[in-house]
C-alpha cells in the first residue's frame, strides 16, 4: 500500500470518528426555517408556507475539475437545501461547490440561511469554524456580518442561522470570513444577488420604443435597468500551488500567492461554453477519496444566449484574493447601470450610466452591465479579461477567463 | 438563549444624553507655524529610521518628520500637514541624513515653487528621475505654494520615487475648505461630517529595504509586496491609538468610530505602487470627491451645487496616486429586528412610543418599525461557537454578554465592530503571517460613548 492510500486511510478513519461523535457531544445540525414542516430545512414541500426563503448550506472541502482536467482541492459551500438534519453530516462530506450556490433573493423576502460545518474530511488536522458574510449588505449587524472577528463562527458539527431582512436589490455576493486570505483562496465563494420589487411591472423602455421589460435590476422607476436575460458572473482565480500544499497539509504560501487558473463561475474556458453543470470530477479522483460518486460541484453556468433584440444583464463580480482583472466584450458595448449594489445614480437621481467596453474590478466589486443586442448581428461575441495572460488555465496558454456571447 | 442584557439599561440612560456628547474628531496632524494666521511655514525633515512589522521583522525605512517639533520623531508615513483653503504655504524640507538627494512633490497644487538654500544638486547623470528641487545631506530646500482648493491629497518624494516612495517619503495634505472648515470636506453642505478619518494605503516589498539597509542594489523594477499598511502600520497594529510609544516611527492608527446616524468622513489615499479595493464592512459609502476634485456637474459653482454625481458603493477602487473622499452612515435601519434588544415591557422608547412605529428615533436612529422585535433566530450554544475578540457576547448594540473565558474582552462599551479592508485578501497577512496587513475596524459605538 502506497502513502498515499495510507494517508487516505488514515483521513477515513478520523472522518468516520468526527461524523460519528458530532452525535455525542452537544454539536448538531439544525436548521431553522419557518414553514418547514417536515425537518428538511425548506418550506417549499406540498402544504408548507414559503413565505420567508431558507437555504441550508455546508461549509467544508471538496473537489472541482479545472478546465485542463486537474482536479484541484478546495474548501467551499455545498447546498444542503431539502437535506434532513440527521443526514447533513453524511450528505455533506466533500458536498463543497465552486462557485457556491448562488444566493437568488427577491426585496421584501426574509431570508434564513443556515450554515452547517461538516467539516474538512481532507484536512482532519483542521477544527476550522467557518462563517457566510453577505458582502456589501446594508445597514449589517456584527452578529450576522460573518466576520469571526467581529462576531461568531460556527464550530464542526453544528449549525448557525442567519437572518437578513431583504430590502435592497442588487449585486452582493457572500464567502467565508474565517482566515479568509486560506478559506477565500480555498474556494468559499459565490454569487449572491437581490431582484426588485419593480420586478414584474411591465414597463416599456426608452418610452414609444415597444420594448416592454417586466424584468429589472434596480428599482428604477422609467424602466432604464430593464433587461430580458440574466447572467450572474463571478470571476476568480485559483492558486493551484497554495490548494496542493492545502492538500498535502503544507505550510501555506501567502506571500508568493499568485493565481494560475483564472475563472467565471468556477470554470475556464472551454468549460465556459458548457450550459449547466460540468461533469463531475468523480471519475478523476483518487478511488480512496470519500467523494460522493457523480456529485456535481460546479454548478453555476456562464452560458451566456440571448435572442437578438434582447437586453441581457451580466451581474459582474471579483472575489478573487490576488488581483485586479478587467473583463471586455467584443463586439457588444456594455452599459454599467449599478455598481456595488447600487443603481448608478447620483443622490438627486441623475443616471451616471454610461457605455464601455471593459471594465475592472477588484476583490469585492461588483458591477452590473446591460448588453443590447438591438443593434448588433446575429452571431457569437466574447467575454474575456483583458488582462491576457490570464487566457490560460494553469500551464495550459489557452483557456481561462472568457466565455461566449450567443446572439441569436 | 438567555441574555443578561447587562448593559441596556446604561444604554437606555445614555441615549438621553447623546446629542450633547457628540465631538468633533479630527485627524491628526501639524499646522505649521504662522504669525499672520496666513503665512503657513513648515520645516520639515527626511532622516534614516527602523520600524518593527507585526510578523518580527524591522525594516530600514526613510521618513519625513517635523522639525517643529523636537518631541517627535521622523514618521511613516509623513506628517499630515493639514492648512487651509488660501494658505500661503511654505515647506523647508531638510535631508537629514539620506545619502542621496530627497525631494517633495504636492500632486493637485498648482504653481509649486521651489528654491534650494545651497548648491543645486539636480542629478546630472539622469541614471533616476527627479521631478523637481532637491536637497542632499545637510542641505534645505524650500516649496511654496497657495493652497487654492480644498481637498486630500498627497505628497511624496520627487527624486528617485520608485525608491524613496517605496522606503516611506510619502504622506497626507489635507486642504480644509473655507466653510465651515472644520466639518465639511469641500465648501458644499453635502460634504459635511461628524467624523474624519484617514486612510493611507501603501505597501513594501521587505527586499529593497534590506538591499538599502546592506548598501546593495536595490531592484525596484522587479517589484513583490509582502507587506501592506494602512496609515502607516501593519493590522493588527492600525487599531491602536495615535502616537503609542512602541512604534514611534508609525504614530497613526486607523480605528474608526461613529455613532448610529453620524456621517464619517473617509479620506483614502493610495499612496503605494498597487490598486487596492477597499471594502467597507457594515454599509454603503458616498464617494462625493476624487483627487480633490468634487464630482459635482458645475465645479464653478460647486459650493451651491454640491457633489451632484457622487455615487453609492460597498468596494473602493484605490489607484496609485489617486485620492477619494466619501461619506459613510450606519444606523440599522432595515434589520428586521430591535438592534438594541428592547423587549415589550422594559420601558424602551422609539420616537416617544413604547411600540413600533413607522418612524425612526431622532437620537439613536433605531428603526421604530422593528421596535421590541426579538432577533429572529436561535443563536448555537457557546460550545458551538468560535467568538471574535472584537464581540461583545450580545447581538444587541449597547448591550453584552457574558463569554467563555478567554473569549471577546476587546469590545468595552457594547460596540458593533466592522472590519474595513483591502478586499484582495492576499494584502491580509503580514509577509506569510495571517492575519495582519491592510485592515483596520469601524465601530459603531451606542449613542452616549464618548468619541474623541
Amino acid at each position: 500500500m502506497n502513502k498515499k492510500a495510507i494517508s487516505l486511510m488514515v483521513r477515513a478513519v478520523i472522518a468516520g470518528a468526527m461524523i460519528s461523535c458530532a452525535g455525542l457531544a452537544s454539536a448538531t445540525v439544525y436548521t431553522q426555517c419557518p414553514g418547514d414542516l417536515n425537518g428538511d430545512g425548506d418550506n417549499i414541500d406540498a402544504g408548507e408556507d414559503s413565505t420567508v426563503k431558507c437555504m441550508h448550506l455546508s461549509g467544508g472541502d471538496g473537489y472541482i475539475k479545472m478546465a485542463d482536467d486537474r482536479p484541484m482541492y478546495m474548501f467551499g459551500f455545498g447546498n444542503m437545501t431539502g437535506v434532513p438534519d440527521g443526514q447533513v453530516m453524511s450528505e455533506g462530506v466533500l458536498s463543497a461547490e465552486f462557485p457556491a450556490p448562488s444566493i437568488d433573493l427577491k426585496e421584501g423576502q426574509p431570508f434564513y440561511l443556515t450554515l452547517s460545518n461538516v467539516g474538512m474530511v481532507m484536512r482532519p488536522d483542521l477544527f476550522d469554524p467557518h462563517t457566510v458574510h453577505f458582502h456589501g449588505f446594508p445597514n449589517a449587524s456584527s452578529v450576522f456580518d460573518g466576520l469571526p472577528d467581529t462576531g461568531i463562527a460556527i464550530n464542526m458539527g453544528a449549525s448557525l442561522t442567519y437572518y437578513y431582512n431583504v430590502q435592497d436589490p442588487g449585486t452582493y455576493m457572500y464567502h467565508c470570513h474565517v482566515e479568509a486570505t486560506e478559506h477565500m483562496q480555498m474556494g468559499m465563494l459565490g454569487n449572491l444577488y437581490v431582484h426588485p420589487k419593480q420586478d414584474g411591472t411591465p414597463i416599456e423602455y426608452p418610452a414609444a420604443s415597444g420594448r416592454i421589460f417586466d424584468k429589472f435590476v434596480y428599482n428604477d422607476g422609467d424602466g432604464s435597468t430593464g433587461y430580458d436575460v440574466e447572467v450572474p458572473i463571478q470571476i476568480g482565480s485559483f492558486d493551484s500551488r497554495f490548494h496542493d500544499a492545502s492538500e498535502g497539509v503544507q505550510p501555506l504560501p501567502f506571500a508568493e500567492m499568485e493565481d494560475n487558473y483564472p475563472m467565471m463561475n468556477g470554470r475556464g474556458y472551454p468549460d465556459t461554453v458548457i450550459q449547466g453543470s460540468l461533469p463531475s470530477v468523480d471519475s478523476y479522483l483518487d478511488p480512496g477519496i470519500p467523494f460522493k460518486p457523480g456529485r456535481q460541484t460546479q454548478r453555476v453556468s456562464t452560458h451566456i444566449e440571448a435572442t437578438q433584440g434582447e437586453k441581457i444583464l451580466l451581474r459582474l463580480s471579483n472575489l478573487n484574493v490576488t488581483r485586479f482583472y478587467s473583463l471586455n466584450t467584443l463586439g457588444i458595448p456594455m452599459q454599467v447601470v449599478g455598481m456595488g449594489a447600487k443603481q448608478h445614480i447620483s443622490p438627486d437621481g441623475k443616471k451616471l450610466y454610461y457605455k464601455t467596453n471593459s471594465v475592472t474590478l477588484g476583490g469585492g466589486e461588483a458591477i452590473d452591465v446591460l448588453l443590447d443586442t438591438a443593434d448588433v448581428a446575429a452571431g457569437k461575441y466574447y467575454l474575456y479579461t483583458g488582462n491576457l495572460n490570464y487566457l490560460s488555465n494553469g500551464d495550459e496558454d489557452f483557456g481561462g477567463m472568457m466565455t461566449e456571447i450567443i446572439v441569436n | 438563549m438567555k441574555l443578561l442584557r447587562s448593559f441596556a439599561a446604561l444604554t437606555s440612560a445614555l441615549v438621553l444624553s447623546a446629542t450633547s456628547l457628540t465631538v468633533q474628531a479630527e485627524i491628526m496632524g501639524i499646522e505649521g507655524t504662522t504669525t499672520d494666521g496666513h503665512q503657513k511655514t513648515f520645516n520639515l525633515e527626511a532622516a534614516a529610521a527602523a520600524i518593527s512589522t507585526p510578523d518580527g521583522d524591522n525594516l530600514l525605512i526613510w521618513a519625513y518628520g517635523d522639525l517643529d517639533n523636537a518631541a517627535t520623531e521622523v514618521q511613516y508615513p509623513g506628517p499630515t500637514i493639514i492648512v487651509h483653503e488660501g494658505d500661503a504655504v511654505t515647506i523647508n524640507l531638510t535631508n537629514t541624513d539620506i545619502a542621496e538627494p530627497v525631494s517633495m512633490v504636492f500632486p493637485g497644487m498648482q504653481n509649486v515653487a521651489a528654491v534650494v538654500s545651497n548648491d543645486l544638486n539636480i542629478d546630472g547623470s539622469t541614471d533616476r528621475v527627479v521631478l523637481t528641487e532637491e536637497a542632499s545631506i545637510g542641505e534645505t530646500v524650500t516649496y511654496s505654494f497657495t493652497a487654492s482648493k480644498p481637498g486630500t491629497y498627497l505628497y511624496h518624494s520627487g527624486s528617485n520615487p520608485d525608491l524613496q516612495v517605496e522606503m516611506g517619503l510619502s504622506g497626507a495634505l489635507i486642504v480644509r475648505p473655507a466653510t465651515n472648515p472644520d466639518s465639511q470636506a469641500y465648501n458644499n453642505a453635502d460634504s459635511a461630517y461628524d467624523h474624519e478619518y484617514l486612510y493611507f494605503l501603501t505597501e513594501m516589498d521587505t527586499a529593497i529595504h534590506q538591499a538599502v539597509d546592506l548598501g546593495l542594489q536595490p531592484d525596484t523594477s522587479n517589484y513583490h509586496a509582502v507587506l501592506w499598511f494602512m496609515n502607516g502600520r501593519n493590522g493588527p497594529d492600525t487599531m491602536f491609538d495615535h502616537n503609542v510609544a512602541w512604534m514611534p516611527h508609525q504614530p497613526y492608527g486607523s480605528l474608526t468610530r461613529m455613532h448610529p446616524g453620524e456621517k464619517v468622513l473617509l479620506r483614502i489615499i493610495g499612496a503605494g505602487h498597487d490598486m487596492h479595493p477597499l471594502h467597507t464592512h457594515g454599509n454603503h459609502f458616498l464617494q462625493i470627491a476624487r483627487d480633490g476634485q468634487v464630482l459635482t456637474s458645475d465645479p464653478a459653482n460647486a459650493a451651491t451645487v454640491g457633489a451632484d454625481l457622487a455615487f453609492g458603493d460597498y468596494t473602493q477602487q484605490v489607484l496609485p496616486g489617486a485620492t477619494y473622499d466619501a461619506i459613510f452612515e450606519w444606523t440599522g435601519r432595515n434589520m428586521g429586528w430591535d438592534i438594541y434588544g428592547h423587549t415589550a415591557g422594559d420601558g424602551s422608547l422609539c420616537n416617544g412610543q413604547e411600540t413600533a412605529s413607522d418612524s425612526t428615533d431622532p437620537v439613536s436612529f433605531e428603526d421604530c418599525r422593528y421596535h421590541n422585535a426579538p432577533i429572529p433566530v436561535d443563536l448555537p450554544e457557546n460550545l458551538d461557537l468560535t467568538f471574535g475578540g472584537f464581540y461583545s457576547g450580545s447581538p444587541y448594540l449597547g448591550s453584552m454578554e457574558s463569554l467563555p473565558p478567554g473569549e471577546g474582552g476587546l469590545n468595552l462599551n457594547g460596540g458593533l465592530f466592522f472590519m474595513w479592508h483591502s478586499h484582495t485578501e492576499k494584502e491580509l497577512v503580514n509577509n506569510d503571517i495571517f492575519p495582519g496587513g491592510m485592515m483596520t475596524m469601524l465601530i459603531v459605538e451606542p449613542p452616549g460613548v464618548p468619541i474623541p
